[in-house]
């Protein structure tokens, strides 16, 4: 049978465990020369770890990639798809053919001493060629299974030929292009190629260098496409310790930090020179359940947990209020959220009430017992540095189940071990961390029953017949409307269902030095409007931030 | 006619230690006062801890008193960053490193001495092996074998302070060893080998335990202080005991979160803790080493 075809931008994220096995750098106390003119230094934490689009799985590289590289098309800030590589398209009545007439003005960055070479359809056929090789690590591939081939035209048009027509295909080709020239290895794209440490591609930035402490280097490109961007230099700078990031902030040695921490918010909301923007990722946090252990198979028995705990107290104590509790499978900001579910609210005596109909009982010890076993669960959890918040959160937990006579242990994992635990061995009861999803919130890659297995999404073994159909209905749907009722009812089922606790979408922010001007940020690519960004000098931006027009 | 000579011999010391405690100096005597109390201190805060009679529960959390000062709402040191009792935790932090301290202690002591006394009274049969020996443990760095130890097993605190027990004997088989090749010279040692008593009795009574106690004694507090260390260094970088259990390492890395924030006390506290308690052991030690070794021939 045919693998589920998952039509979504998934991706795990876990924010914390991002950074582990990066190396400590260390923030210049004085201002960096990075700073002088009109160059921009803002503030990751962790290295990225590759830097082509295609191998990078972690928003960290993702984001840089937008800075280097464009897609056959792009999404502004209004939601639209726009040209970018192609700058016209057609589709075939029957929605299986799309062919793009690329611009023809399109230069690949430079290597040092060597004419630019020019941008051609044999790069497009190149790129979905090397993402689709079985032997190239990434993440994109699953989202692309659904087209059957690609066709070079001429020099200058391109044609994929899809399996099955899909709804809203043309975001898809937002993927981002490499030269045929790039890698070395032009068959597949592994780790090790030289070309993911050193890119070249078509966007406003240029790769330039890794400094010796981790500093990533870019600098404009003057061919540009679209126009020369303002801004002469990114300097994307490693952190280990948010602590230390946003310090580095407060005295200036970087211009802007792309998340910064909801505890330093109040800090830099009193700081004048600075402005904090927010942005709202279409993701959340949860707890997972895995529903081969017995005790956990029970819906009652998740949902009394969901009951037991203090979700508000949690984001008011521990996220400053930044954030929103959340009832099911979906984003708030997402057009799928339902939100005529509400969060269950927070009440011991429900809870206790719904583990006595699972039929569980006080033991002499205070924790439940049902059959003669003991509720006693681990909960697995990947340690970081970073990850300061979610200890306060699975601490919490722990003591909230406590109250209603449920004995949770909680593990902290090395980030390997934690995914092989999870994902490939299933060996946990309860785990913590959220998803980031695109804005096709296509969700059936971790509900379905289908997709249990090892390194499968449904890593809880969830499985139930109507969610099923559910999902498989929506997914074959081609009509907008029909796809949002069907998500509707997912959405009321799973918060029924409870394989999750769902918590929360945090408010993500990001902070910057007031000169920047005209900052857009996309909600999880972060920069695609950084062309148009630009250093401004003294008094306040109010006046002059126009909206980006997207060149055609 | 034996018991005789066992009395005679009984009475036959490098020195005496009562008188050592009325000659000892002012500053000694404090030191010694000071390690002692901190040792007390220790002792009755882990019967605490292992009896769980403790001010408060070291779980519950108060999220309307998160990080208070001391004194705060009955919190008698204040909270850390969950609202749990700072007091509670120090308490129970005890735990971590008591136990697994006196193990790393005993089998340094034990295997120290065993290879002092083989290196010392055997010269010729072991010196070469011991000192060969003792080189090797010490030509690795002793963290970077704890390290490949907590990669090689799970974190586990008791196998670290084995770890550490036999990384700190080779410093303990050199005193000892020292010692013994004197006493060996001694006349009291070669009367005791004359009037034929067993290699055992006079090793282990008349060199380990007449002369060699007050070395041991000294080396085992100084040894202490350094568990404790270790522990709190490797719980803080996340490798020794993990939350909600607990330790004065891990509590000083959760406060240290918060201390740009000017929470600067849930760390501090236990900071606090582990310099006092570092600082006793050692002045204890220092304080004994002048009393019973370093003033003996004045």
């Amino acid at each position: 049978m045919k693998k589920i075809q998952t039509r979504m931008f998934w991706m795990l994220v876990v924010m914390f465990g991002l950074a582990l096995g990066h190396t400590a750098a260390y923030a210049d106390a004085a201002p960096a020369s990075a700073n002088k003119g009109s160059g921009l230094s803002y503030g990751e934490y962790g290295r990225p770890t590759t830097l082509d689009p295609i191998t990078s799985n972690d928003m960290i590289s993702m984001r840089i990639t937008e800075l280097l590289f464009n897609g056959l098309v792009g999404i502004n800030n209004k939601q639209q798809i726009v040209p970018e590589l192609a700058e016209s398209w057609d589709q075939s009545a029957d929605g299986l053919e799309y062919t793009f007439h690329l611009r023809k003005d399109v230069k690949w960055h430079p290597k040092s001493g060597e004419e630019a070479k020019p941008f051609t359809a044999d790069d497009v056929v190149f790129t979905y060629n090397i993402m689709m090789h079985p032997r190239t690590v990434t993440p994109l591939k699953v989202r692309y299974e659904f087209v059957s081939e690609v066709k070079k035209l001429d020099a200058n048009t391109v044609r994929f030929t899809l399996k099955r027509p899909i709804m809203n295909a043309l975001p898809k080709f937002t993927f981002k292009i490499i030269p045929e020239f790039g890698p070395a290895n032009a068959a597949f794209l592994g780790r090790d190629d030289p070309f993911v440490q050193n890119p070249i591609g078509t966007g406003p930035y240029r790769y330039k260098e890794t400094t010796a402490n981790g500093e990533i280097v870019l600098e404009a490109n003057p061919d540009y496409f679209k126009g020369a961007p303002k801004i002469t230099r990114f300097v994307a700078k490693p952190f280990a310790d948010q602590n230390i990031m946003n310090q580095a902030l407060m005295y200036g040695s970087i211009d802007m930090s792309v998340l910064v921490n909801p505890r330093n918010v109040p800090e830099i909301q009193g700081d004048k020179r600075l402005r904090l923007q927010s942005y709202s990722a279409l993701s959340y946090q949860f707890f997972g359940y895995n529903t081969r252990n017995p005790l956990l198979a029970d819906k009652r028995v998740r949902k009394a947990f969901t009951l037991a705990i203090n979700r508000s107290e949690m984001l008011s104590s521990f996220f400053n209020n930044q954030g929103t509790v959340i009832s099911g499978p979906f984003a708030p900001g997402s057009w799928a959220y339902n939100l005529d579910v509400k969060p269950l609210p927070y009440d011991i005596e429900a809870a206790e009430k719904l583990l006595s109909q699972a039929g569980f009982k006080k033991g002499s010890d205070g924790v439940m017992v049902k059959d003669g076993k003991r509720l006693a669960l681990t909960l697995k959890v990947p340690i970081a540095q970073e990850s300061e918040s979610v200890k306060r959160v699975v601490l919490a937990f722990k003591i909230y189940l406590r109250r209603v006579g449920a004995d949770i242990n909680v593990e902290f994992l090395e980030w390997q071990a934690w995914k092989e635990a999870v994902f490939a061995n299933h060996d946990f009861d309860i785990m913590f961390a959220s998803w980031v999803f695109d804005d096709s919130a296509d969700i059936s890659s971790l509900f379905h029953s289908g997709e249990i297995g090892a390194w499968r999404n449904n890593f809880g073994g969830y499985s139930n017949p109507e969610v099923d159909s559910l999902l498989v209905e929506a997914k074959n749907t081609l009509d907008h409307e029909k796809r949002r009722t069907i998500y509707r009812k997912l959405h009321e089922r799973l918060a029924d269902e409870a394989p999750y606790t769902f918590l929360w979408t945090l408010t993500n922010y990001a902070a910057y030095d007031r000169k920047v001007r005209a900052v857009q940020i996309h909600p999880y690519k972060f920069f695609p409007y950084a062309d148009t960004w630009y250093i401004g000098e003294g008094g306040d931006d109010k006046a002059d931030a126009p909206a980006p027009t997207k060149a055609k | 006619m034996k018991t005789n000579y066992h009395q005679d011999v009984d009475t036959v010391s490098e020195y005496s230690q009562l008188s050592a405690w009325k000659s000892a100096s002012t500053g000694d005597r404090l030191n010694v006062v000071y390690g002692l109390t901190v040792v007390l201190v220790v002792v009755v805060s882990y019967v605490l801890g292992a009896f769980s009679w403790l001010p408060h529960d070291p779980e519950a959390m108060d999220l309307d008193t998160m990080m208070a000062g001391p004194f705060t709402n009955g919190y008698l040191l204040g909270t850390d960053f969950m609202g749990r009792d700072i007091l509670t935790r120090l308490i129970l932090g005890i735990q971590a490193y008591f136990l697994p301290g006196v193990l790393a202690v005993i089998i340094a002591l034990g295997l120290g001495s065993l290879l002092g006394v083989l290196s010392g009274y055997w010269r010729r049969r072991f010196e070469a092996l011991v000192t060969y020996f003792a080189n090797l443990i010490d030509s690795l760095p002793r963290l970077v074998l704890m390290l490949l130890v907590i990669a090689a097993f799970r974190p586990n605190i008791y196998t670290i302070m084995v770890v550490f027990g036999i990384t700190t004997a080779p410093t303990i088989a050199m005193l000892v060893k020292g010692k013994v090749m004197m006493l060996r010279e001694r006349n009291f040692i070669e009367s005791a080998v004359a009037l034929g008593l067993s290699p055992g009795v006079i090793i282990f009574k008349h060199i380990l335990w007449y002369n060699c106690r007050a070395l041991l004694l000294i080396q085992a507090t100084i040894g202490m202080a350094e568990a404790v260390l270790i522990e709190t260094s490797l719980s803080y970088l996340g490798f020794g005991v993990q939350e909600p259990t607990p330790s004065w390492g891990n509590m000083v890395q959760a406060g240290a979160n918060y201390l740009l924030q000017g929470n600067f006390w849930p760390s501090t506290a236990p900071a606090i803790a582990i310099m006092l308690t570092v600082l006793g052991f050692h002045l204890l030690g220092d304080g004994l080493n002048n009393i019973l070794e370093g003033r003996q021939n004045r």
